[in-house]
């Protein structure tokens, strides 16, 4: 019995360790690299064929042989200044300049296509000096498909796909503005100041103070959100699936649902010692134009501290400030700068939701605290005389000033800041004006 | 004259020598005997050609550097697999293997902050078997620590720490606590968010050591720090950082394994010379050679061993987190699995007792094990009838361990929530009911301190010596059915009486009688005719564990928190 027992535990060590050589080496990436060789080969033996000068035939043929005789082996390009190895060209070997010197290939699908746009953006972001997933964010050093795509569980930059990836082109170039390809990102830019984001959300201390800074938003952890929230978002209508849960859709959700539905809150004090509002973020989904919740998404997702050295950035003159000859049309802008559309509407046309402040329509303390909302200025600024006004955007109304609808409800949760620090003289000045200029028209008796 | 006649020549000399013989190639045995009488083969090898003899078998065992640690002959009993399920031995087998494939995987690891995680990542994608090796270590520290505590258990079972055997029982109680010890510290070199969080509960813990951590009780006498005690040699700074990485890598691969060889050594030598275990002799048995009876078996169970850990890691790949980061805490945060036993009584007990008390005292209670336990039965044998004290306990403390375990590992969510296994950690819990102090300072407990102490010092004094106190037998089932009856009969009163809930009666019946049972009843039964000393020191482990029982039942039934809270010196019980 123990011979048979000696032999068969021999045999069966022996059968598992030639399985592990074997895993390794039936490896998923060495079927890519293979069948782009082949493809490769096989390209060559066409032109071969095709070439009408023998001296190009030839050189056809050659090429063509040593596609088949290339070596399998894991192939990398090392950033050394972004300290980054990226291991994506073992698969895609199109795109690395030792294997393919063109960096072009004459295959349109992944992972045989070559890199697009070589002559431009592959000149001006050298594959050797960058790498690829500073870029396309993803697992460089892996080098099996999910995960080096970072599609997997416990990488929380995957790939960066559509339109997003232009979130890496905003971390260096300091206006994206007119850059060519960065079209999605600086629209994002664009909608992000004039809705009035800025008036709650500061960008690294550039804005309101009213909700977090989102300087670094791209950096956050998913454990710090609550999974029993993330699993209140939908993406097109549908709840999402586990395998899909990543920060962009995080930040995405905020603006194409309701805030409110997702994120942790605790009105009736139900699991805290005290209740706790809603979030105050408005509901965008209706306001931005097509494709704006992707642009804005993409801008935010270029908000990381991950290093990159100061010789990467592309540095410009900040933009002088337009002029203007209007007080009006400068209060206007004034008030697009400072973001007071976060709270007080698109061009000061509605006052935003305000979790249990006073608001039109309010019967039952119980159910009507979401319909409390911020003063509607066209409404309001006719009671203020341009004193009045002033001292008010100076001081600004502190969050245990706000009236609150239900008594016992949570104190609501968005407020006014005090702006005398940050809005002085000539702006503040011609914002009242604009203000002013834009208040309801009293009906005549 | 004669002529000389020529003499003839002598006849020539009868050949010697055969003519030269056609060539032809040597046979396999030839060519084998040639090359094994060489000297070069005798230098390496002594011995000479294999002739399966009892001479031949005993100088294999005798002249053999790796072997010579075994006898020549061997008693038949010891060869049955059931006699000690080999488990000494594999746990032996799974320390090479760790030790095989650490030092492959040190040819690649780094020990620093900016690179031990991209280390990990280059094992598994780009390195040849670096997966393989990767799990076959990590898969085998899990498989060893198993072992051992197994083990210890099997050798217990069978009273193979007995006289003369006690010094050897406590060498492997030091050998588990390093194995323990290795395993923790394994756990961090990865360097992902598993690791880091691990590592900064179970080290926090040393910060709550008795004097000399900075957040135990008596911290300032001597002056203790969060940058000069006990936790911050551990870590060699105030948090898990790169001093802790590199510090855990050199007590892992180098110092504990050093000090885990030369115990193993001494471990084995006493083996040895203790003849094994002793069991009963049978007047009939006829001892066997350890070439090949012992030797085989030996074989087939590395062989076996070697075989499970290859074709789990093959099977199963070990998860690696995020990347550790230091401001980012999971919720929950847990220990590795053999310390979240310990983790789940810190829900009861504050760190110092959870932490430290309890870990030391079992580790000493499990030396003092052979000198308290005069019971000269089942040594070699299990003995159930013959042991039932010793087994009992020494099977309630296991029982409890991995129940604590279990709990810990399955039954806790974020915030350290009650979650079923099969309830998703997505959903909300409630908060836990707010707690209350028994004795302590006015405002934060109901009694005074004055009273707290003289009171638990006499219930305390009381379990330990009413047991030998009491002379009568006492019916063990009828008994505690009374007991647990009795108990429940109050139950059902205090619900109507005064509000008490069913669940509360649930836990007040469950834990009393299991203190009854297990702290009063059966050492009452059979140790109570021990000498003073063996009886204190056994009564003191028995009521050391009755009491963790009490304060968890005390925690789940009144929602007590500490039973006695002198903040003034961060003591809280």
């Amino acid at each position: 019995m123990n011979r048979k027992l000696f032999y068969a535990l021999n045999a069966l060590l022996l059968i598992t360790f030639v399985a592990a050589f074997a895993l390794d080496f039936s490896a998923e990436w060495r079927t890519w690299q293979r069948q782009y060789f082949d493809r490769m080969a096989a390209h060559f033996d066409s032109e071969a064929r095709e070439a009408t000068d023998p001296a190009q035939a030839a050189s056809f043929e050659r090429q063509a042989k040593a596609a088949r005789r290339e070596s399998l082996m894991v192939r990398q390009l090392i950033a050394r200044d972004l300290g980054r190895i990226d291991r994506c060209v073992t698969c895609h070997v199109g795109m690395d300049e030792f294997a393919n010197p063109s960096l072009r290939t004459p295959f349109k699908e992944h992972p045989f296509a070559g890199h697009p746009d070589v002559e431009g953006l592959g000149k001006a972001h050298s594959f050797q000096k960058y790498g690829c997933s500073v870029c396309h964010a993803g697992q460089g050093l892996a080098t099996t498909v999910d995960a080096a795509h970072g599609k997997v569980h416990h990488w929380e930059k995957p790939l960066l796909d559509g339109k997003l990836i232009q979130a890496s082109c905003a971390r260096c170039h300091q206006n994206t503005e007119g850059l060519k390809g960065a079209e999605t990102v600086a629209m994002g830019k664009k909608l992000f100041e004039t809705h009035g984001c800025k008036g709650c959300h500061a960008i690294r201390g550039d804005g309101g103070a009213v909700s977090v800074d989102l300087g670094r938003i791209a950096d956050k952890p998913l454990e710090q959100i609550a999974g029993y929230n993330f699993s209140l978002i939908k993406k097109n209508g549908a709840p999402l699936p586990r395998e899909d849960w990543a920060l962009k859709e995080w930040i995405r959700a905020h603006l194409t649902q309701r805030p409110a539905d997702f994120i942790p809150n605790d009105p009736f004090a139900k699991y805290n010692k005290e209740p706790i509002a809603p979030s105050g973020m408005p509901n965008f989904s209706e306001e931005l134009p097509e494709g704006g919740a992707e642009a804005i998404t993409a801008y935010l997702m270029s908000m990381t501290d991950e290093p990159i050295p100061m010789r990467f950035g592309v540095l410009t003159a900040a933009k002088s400030e337009p002029k203007f000859s209007d007080p009006v049309e400068h209060g206007k802008q004034v008030y697009r700068k400072y973001g007071c559309a976060g709270c007080h509407g698109l061009e000061a046309k509605a006052g935003r939701a305000n979790f249990n402040a006073l608001g039109p329509g309010q019967e039952n303390p119980e159910t009507d605290m979401d319909k409390g909302r911020e003063p509607t200025l066209p409404d309001t600024v006719g009671t203020f005389t341009r004193d009045e006004l002033r001292h008010k955007i100076q001081t600004g109304v502190s969050g245990a000033n706000i009236v609150k609808f239900n008594p016992n409800g949570p104190t609501p949760p968005l407020y006014m800041p005090a702006w005398k620090e940050k809005i002085k003289g000539e702006e503040l000045e011609d914002l009242i004006s604009y203000l002013l200029s834009i208040k309801k028209k009293e009906e005549a008796w | 004259m004669a002529d000389t006649t020529t003499v003839p020549p002598p006849p020539p000399p009868p050949s010697t020598s055969t003519p030269p013989a056609a060539f032809r190639l040597p046979t396999f045995d030839e060519a084998r005997k040639y090359l094994i009488d060489s000297q070069i083969w005798r230098s390496v090898f002594r011995g000479g050609v294999w002739k399966d003899t009892p001479r031949d078998r005993s100088a294999h065992i005798i002249g053999n550097v790796w072997l010579h640690l075994h006898p020549v002959r061997i008693r038949p009993r010891a060869l049955e697999w059931t006699y000690t399920w080999g488990l000494g031995g594999i746990s032996f087998a799974l320390f090479l293997i760790l030790t095989v494939t650490g030092v492959l995987l040190m040819f690649y690891y780094r020990p620093t902050v900016g690179l031990a995680y991209r280390d990990m990542k280059d094992l598994e994608y780009a390195v040849t078997l670096g997966k393989l090796m990767r799990n076959m270590h990590r898969w085998g520290a899990q498989a060893m620590v198993v072992m051992v505590i197994a083990h210890m258990a099997s050798v217990f079972l069978r009273g193979g720490y007995k006289k003369p055997r006690e010094f050897n029982w406590g060498v492997g109680v030091l050998l588990l606590t390093l194995t323990l010890f290795l395993s923790f510290t394994g756990y961090l070199l990865p360097w992902d968010q598993l690791a880091i969080w691990a590592v900064t509960v179970g080290t926090n813990m040393a910060g709550a050591t008795p004097m000399l951590g900075n957040e135990g009780p008596f911290s300032s006498l001597l002056g203790m720090r969060i940058n000069n005690d006990v936790r911050f040699i551990l870590l060699g700074g105030t948090t898990v950082g790169e001093n802790t990485l590199l510090r855990f890598y050199v007590m892992h691969c180098v110092a504990v394994p050093l000090i885990v060889g030369a115990l193993l050594i001494l471990h084995f030598w006493r083996i040895r010379k203790d003849s094994f275990s002793a069991a009963p002799r049978d007047p009939n048995e006829q001892k066997l050679e350890v070439w090949p009876h012992l030797v085989v078996r030996e074989y087939i169970a590395a062989a076996g061993c070697l075989l499970f850990i290859m074709l789990w890691s093959v099977l199963m790949n070990a998860p690696l987190e995020v990347e550790a980061n230091p401001n980012v805490t999971p919720n929950p945060s847990k220990a590795p699995w053999y310390f979240v036993g310990l983790q789940e009584l810190l829900v009861y007990f504050d760190p110092w007792i959870a932490g430290v008390a309890l870990p030391n005292l079992i580790i000493v209670g499990l030396m003092a094990i052979p000198y308290i336990d005069t019971n000269a039965k089942g040594v070699g044998y299990y003995d159930w009838k013959g042991r039932r004290f010793a087994n009992v306990m020494f099977m309630l403390g296991i029982v409890m361990w991995f129940i604590l375990i279990f709990i810990g590992y399955y039954c806790r969510g974020p915030n350290y929530a009650w979650f079923w296994p099969w309830e998703s950690w997505l959903i909300q819990k409630p908060a836990p009911p707010p707690t209350w102090s028994v004795f302590g300072p006015k405002g934060m407990a109901v009694l005074p301190i004055w009273l707290g102490v003289p009171v638990l010092g006499i219930l305390g004094a009381a379990a330990m010596v009413l047991p030998k106190l009491i002379e009568k037998e006492i019916p063990e089932r009828r008994s505690t059915l009374a007991f647990a009856g009795a108990v429940a009969a109050i139950s059902v009163v205090a619900h109507f009486a005064f509000g008490m809930e069913w669940m509360q009666g649930v836990w007040l019946v469950f834990f009393a009688t299991l203190y009854y049972y297990f702290g009063f009843l059966l050492p009452q039964m059979y140790i109570r005719s021990l000498d003073w000393i063996r009886y204190l020191v056994t009564m003191f482990l028995v009521v050391s564990t009755m009491g963790v029982l009490l304060k968890m039942g005390a925690r789940l039934c009144f929602n007590i928190k500490y039973v006695l809270t002198v903040p003034a010196v961060s003591l809280n019980i």
